[in-house]
């Protein structure tokens, strides 16, 4: 996806873990996955370098769809479409 | 399930940290994990000790900027990833009867909640033997 067309993007759940290092952001993206339906998006917000690798490995691993990341002022938003 | 055991030998406040945060990306990645407590690291399961571990295995920090530095970064203690890797998967921590003995508890009462059970070193050695990823610290 376009980084305007994740921009636009509705999410059916944020997790806001930017005041976390590694590897906080995956454990809170596990923990919220658990939250969500198949097909609902998901967005995790993170300032960890190490994570903006590890979120997309990880939901492509675990059978998600990772759909893009954003880089904001100071952070990324990655987003994920749960399988 | 993929499976990681890890034989833990050392209560340093570093290597339990770094332990923590493996078992957080094995927790992530739905792995079951075995984990036995060995010789040294027995002390760092004990009840009114777990929480005042601060013994480093590096003199690169003392335990004080060690902890600081962790904090600075919001980052959970050892003790924390071991209590949230459990949450999130099957994470079996076995103490070795020797590393209890060694210090100075010998019955499941002795140790802090997190504690499966109290094993002999057979058993660590038949789960290394049928287990996907083995690491030692």
């Amino acid at each position: 996806m376009t980084t305007e067309e994740l921009q636009a993007i509705n999410v059916d759940k944020s997790v806001d873990a930017r005041g976390t290092a590694c590897p906080g952001p995956l454990l809170a993206a596990k923990k919220a996955i658990g939250e969500i339906t198949s097909g609902q998006i998901m967005e995790v917000l993170s300032a960890d370098e190490g994570t903006k690798k590890d979120i997309p490995k990880w939901a492509t691993k675990k059978g998600h769809e990772y759909l893009g990341t954003v880089e904001d002022s100071g952070y990324y938003k990655i987003y994920m479409k749960k399988g | 399930m993929a499976k990681m055991t890890v034989g833990l030998s050392t209560s340093s406040i570093d290597k339990l940290t770094s332990v923590g945060v493996i078992l957080s990306g094995a927790a992530a990645d739905d792995m079951e994990v075995d984990l036995f407590v060995l010789v040294n690291a027995g002390h760092a399961f004990l009840k009114n000790k777990a929480e005042n571990i601060s013994a480093m295995s590096e003199d690169i920090q003392t335990s004080e900027e060690f902890k600081a530095s962790l904090e600075k970064v919001s980052s959970p203690s050892w003790l924390e990833f071991f209590e949230m890797a459990k949450e999130l998967t099957e994470v079996k921590i076995h103490i070795c009867s020797l590393a209890g003995k060694i210090a100075g508890g010998e019955k499941m009462e002795d140790f802090i909640d997190i504690v499966d059970d109290i094993c002999g070193i057979g058993e660590y050695i038949e789960s290394i033997q049928n287990t996907d990823i083995n690491i030692f610290i």
